[in-house]
């Protein structure tokens, strides 16, 4: 499930196969940076930070409470003045952010300033800068070398003083970013060890930062990885504004043009480019640009090759990562054949919100609202797994929420997510895990018309509820349904009957 | 002291006895082999049963359908052992789970001939006692004597098929052979243990209505089957249902939540929404159990195929928009739909084109994706199964692409597995035959258009290649590259 989920959100990536990004991708920019001279060891140690963090994680089953307080610790780093660059899972769902200097007791409270979710990357500033004023702030470097030595520096699990380790570069790919679980993006593996508490440190090479530590894998030793350069300095770049974007997409999934059956289809050469564009995603940046079965052939001019990959400074890569360096309202260039003949438009980047069903959220208070003791809540990555949702027309509609374009007449899929069971509701109970289509007789669109549609100026006799793919209806008598609602939330502890957000 | 005499008393009773008596009974050893749900084209390996037939009628064994299902061979032996005889299936129904087998060596049908059929029991009362039949290996009968429990209506073999059946409480014995046993009442057969838990001591056995109706169908010609409505229903228990159902609470009821394609319920004009009050005159409550003579509450399905014949005809009494109608139903088989609840003693239809493997849906297909196959099997089929409604129209089964070989023909198309397909050459799939002519006519230029159910929608497969890949199949062994007849 959890495979199939991944490529169907990774939409600039076919949903038929995976590409391995075999070499780096240079960002030609930074190559151009005068070298200047590494700051000393000593100094580079009191730029980088302990963070340590109380948290407070909403429960998706139960909604109406506070959810659950916790905290961690993790590494961040000075690149600017009063800047501090960590990960965004570090600091997500922060109640308190505390920062320490290495050698130092003093903690210095922080915000965040910047975060984004999509390539797990922060912003800190502390309250008062004054005690870091002296210290260098570390420059972002670019991709190392494959087998080139790098060191990571952070506060890991295994004592409270500053950690250092080394090893090197040992593979450069493009991969799943574990803290949304549903973006790919550029990856550095190495071999140095990195550990809990090591997440958002600096991995440094002659002095400079080429990577963000933020992942491990569970399942094998010696692997550690970074988010590299140039995820970094996008980043960067998008914030620039004050606010952060998100990265954007060509909302495409495309097909290569092995099959020689195919190819005669299309009437292509061996040596003709491109790719088949399977799908687009309505409301995309390529909506009534491209069509499904149009051969892409060239992006920002770059010739794509039956893969979907395109040469980068002379490397092959594959074509998302054109995309991946540009903006919100950034412009790309497009060369397809439709039909047999040759045409060229220019599309428009943007973020695809619809996509962000499939990505874990933070940060935010879970939406919900109850009537009769009935828990309705709009389906998120965070509620299919918290509830463990089974329900096969549920999966279906999760799935295939953008694919068969779901999104575009339910923004949100609501969920009957509990029973907070009552006379009124005795028998429901089994409806729980199911999707509402209607609500007497209206299609259920987002929490938020359900909300009306259960709390109407004139309560009706009956609501009559149905599910996705049962013809069964759930009943909810109307008659006095206040007074049943205010025992149901007394009885089980439900401060407000509802959030729908801000 | 009164309390351990009885004790011991109750011991007594539910153990074991050796049989002095010669029953017409015969051991039965059957062989079977199933086809490879991954590899259609294959059997997988064989897998021997053992149990205990009763011989019922002239030259006729009774036995479980278990027993018999996917048979490659089944052989008798007197208790005794001391003669061996080779035997056929006759009559089986998967659904009841029962099967009826003769013997085929003239020779052996005469040593039959000689024993003295059973009979079959009349229908039992709740508390009566029964005696369980094994046989050990030196060929002595075991005798387990039992109480029946109760009665209900479940399922034994195929999944969705309810028959009456009889819970009967004795602590048996494992003996050489498997549970699947006669079960006796005053001399005359009662029915066929088809489970054992030896943790509860609890024993399912069929019931003799089923038998009978079982032996009239084999004996009165072809085999027909068991009658079915054809409905999906759910329970009226909830008071807040009732009164949107305006049902009063006088009334029981069961909501009609489907109406099965082509099933008698349909052409009788039942609707989904309807509320079933009563069959033939029994009202049924709101968890669907009437008051039957024997067995006090009973459900429903038994009204339907326990107590009537494939075309016979039974009254429903429906409550439709708060108003009372009869419905008479002439009563058929159920209607198989577009993905069978199971393939026993059926070979499943494929074809193999340049590399693609197409086959039709059926259950034992995702029950292969394993234990967990409900989460794992792929979510498009799943649906299917839980939604055929939604698929059947111009289908009368679910063609899949199974799997895709890498050959030189399905270059780039190796990931593609488990997709519901629409069309090939522009004509639409009903089954694999239909597949298999749609595929006789590609385009001009030789390629076949292959639509399916997924995000790349077409697939194209050249046949000239594909005919270079399927030649060279048949070379390394694959016996023939379709099947289209079960």
């Amino acid at each position: 499930m959890k495979s199939f989920i991944l490529k169907l959100i990774c939409l600039t990536i076919g949903a038929f196969f995976i590409t391995v990004i075999s070499a780096t991708a240079q960002d030609s920019s930074n190559s151009n940076l005068k070298k200047a001279p590494a700051p000393k060891s000593s100094d580079i140690y009191k730029s980088v930070v302990r963070i340590e963090v109380a948290t407070q994680t909403p429960s998706y089953r139960t909604p109406w409470n506070s959810g659950k307080f916790g905290g961690g610790t993790g590494t961040g780093f000075i690149i600017g003045e009063n800047t501090f660059l960590t990960n965004a899972h570090v600091v997500s769902n922060a109640r308190r952010v505390l920062v320490t200097m290495h050698g130092s007791a003093r903690k210095h409270p922080a915000r965040i300033l910047h975060i984004a979710h999509d390539c797990d990357l922060a912003i800190l500033q502390v309250e008062d800068f004054t005690p870091f004023q002296n210290l260098p702030h570390l420059e972002i470097g670019t991709v190392p070398q494959l087998e080139s030595q790098v060191r990571a520096i952070g506060y890991p699990v295994g004592g409270d003083r500053i950690s250092v380790t080394r090893g090197v570069v040992s593979r450069i790919d493009f991969r799943s970013y574990a803290h949304s679980r549903s973006h790919k993006h550029l990856v550095v593996q190495i071999d140095a060890a990195i550990n809990p508490g090591n997440s958002g440190g600096p991995v440094l090479q002659d002095g400079k930062v080429v990577g963000v530590a933020f992942q491990g894998l569970t399942s094998a030793d010696n692997t550690g990885y970074m988010i590299p350069t140039p995820v970094i300095t996008r980043f960067l770049k998008d914030i620039e504004d004050g606010t952060y974007d998100q990265y954007v997409t060509l909302g495409i999934s495309k097909f290569p043009l092995f099959n020689p059956a195919m190819r005669k289809v299309y009437n292509l050469d061996h040596d003709d480019p491109g790719i088949l564009i399977a799908r687009f995603y309505k409301d995309g940046p390529v909506d009534g640009i491209l069509k499904e079965g149009d051969i892409l052939t060239a992006i920002d001019g770059k010739s794509i090759d039956s893969a979907g990959s395109v040469d980068i400074d002379g490397e092959r890569v594959d074509m998302s990562e054109i995309v991946e360096r540009k903006f919100a309202g950034d412009k790309v260039q497009l060369d397809f054949t439709r039909d047999g003949k040759k045409q060229s438009a220019e599309a428009t980047l943007k973020p695809f919100p619809a996509a962000e069903i499939y990505s874990t959220q933070y940060g935010k208070r879970p939406q919900y609202t109850i009537q009769g003791g009935l828990v309705f809540q709009p389906l998120s990555r965070n509620l299919y797994a918290e509830l463990a949702l089974s329900n096969p027309r549920v999966r279906r509609l999760f799935a295939k929420y953008l694919t068969e374009n779901i999104f575009k007449e339910r923004k949100d899929i609501v969920i009957l997510t509990n029973v907070l069971d009552d006379p009124i509701n005795s028998y429901t109970t089994n409806y729980k895990g199911n999707a509402i289509k209607s609500i007497n007789g209206v299609k259920i669109t987002d929490i938020k018309q359900l909300h009306k549609l259960l709390n109407p100026e004139v309560i009706p006799e009956f609501f009559v509820i149905r599910c996705d793919g049962l013809s069964r209806p759930i009943i909810l008598p109307g008659k006095d349904i206040q007074k049943h609602n205010t025992r149901i939330l007394q009885t089980y502890g439900v401060d407000k009957p509802f959030y729908l957000g801000n | 002291m009164k309390s351990i005499t009885a004790t011991i008393f109750l011991l007594i009773s539910f153990c074991s006895t050796y049989a002095a008596e010669s029953l017409p009974l015969l051991k039965i050893s059957s062989t079977s082999q199933e086809y490879n749900i991954a590899q259609p084209w294959e059997k997988k390996p064989t897998r021997s049963l053992r149990g205990i037939g009763a011989i019922v009628g002239k030259n006729q064994i009774i036995t479980t359908a278990e027993m018999a299902a996917n048979a490659t061979f089944i052989e008798l032996e007197t208790i005794d052992g001391n003669t061996s005889m080779p035997a056929k299936t006759i009559a089986i129904d998967y659904e009841a789970n029962l099967a009826l087998i003769s013997v085929t060596d003239p020779a052996h049908q005469e040593l039959i001939a000689k024993m003295q059929p059973l009979e079959i029991a009349p229908s039992p009362k709740l508390d009566d006692e029964v005696k369980v039949y094994q046989v050990e290996d030196n060929g002595k009968t075991l005798i387990t004597n039992g109480v029946i429990r109760g009665a209900d209506v479940v399922s034994s073999f195929v999944d969705g098929h309810y028959f009456l059946t009889f819970e009967v409480k004795a602590s048996m014995q494992g003996a050489a052979n498997s549970f699947t046993i006669p079960v006796l009442k005053d001399g005359k057969l009662l029915g066929l243990l088809t489970s054992y838990s030896s943790e509860e001591q609890l024993l399912d056995v069929t019931a003799p209505e089923i038998i009978n109706a079982f032996l009239k169908d084999a004996n009165d010609g072809t085999y027909v089957g068991f009658p079915s409505l054809g409905i999906g229903i759910s329970r009226t228990s909830d008071p807040h249902f009732r009164s949107w159902l305006k049902l009063d609470d006088s009334q029981g009821g069961l909501f009609i939540k489907q109406v099965n394609r082509n099933s008698a319920a349909k052409s009788a004009g039942v609707k989904e929404g309807d509320v079933l009050l009563a069959v033939d005159g029994h009202e049924l409550d709101r968890k669907g159990f009437y008051k039957s003579e024997n067995y006090g509450p009973l459900y429903w399905g038994h009204l339907v195929a326990g107590s009537k014949k494939t075309g016979e005809t039974i009254t429903l009494t429906l409550l439709r928009n708060g108003k009372k109608l009869t419905k008479e139903v002439t009563l058929t088989r159920q209607p198989e739909g577009i993905i069978p609840s199971h393939m026993y003693g059926k070979a499943p239809r494929y074809l193999i084109k340049g590399g693609f493997i197409f086959q039709e849906l059926t259950k034992s297909y995702l029950q292969a994706f394993g234990k967990e196959w409900k989460t794992r099997a792929p979510i498009d089929l799943l649906d299917a199964l839980n939604h055929p409604e939604d698929y059947e129209k111009d289908r009368n089964r679910l063609v899949i692409l199974s799997r895709t070989i890498p050959t030189e023909a399905t270059l780039g198309y190796e990931r593609i597995a488990s997709v519901i397909v629409t069309k090939v050459n522009g004509k639409d799939i009903a089954d694999i035959p239909t597949l298999v002519e749609a595929f006789k006519t590609p385009a001009e230029d030789g390629i076949h258009t292959i639509e399916i159910d997924n995000d790349l929608k077409k697939l194209y497969l050249d046949s000239e290649s594909a005919s270079k890949v399927e030649a060279n199949f048949l070379q390394q062994g694959l016996p023939s590259l379709s099947r289209v007849k079960e």
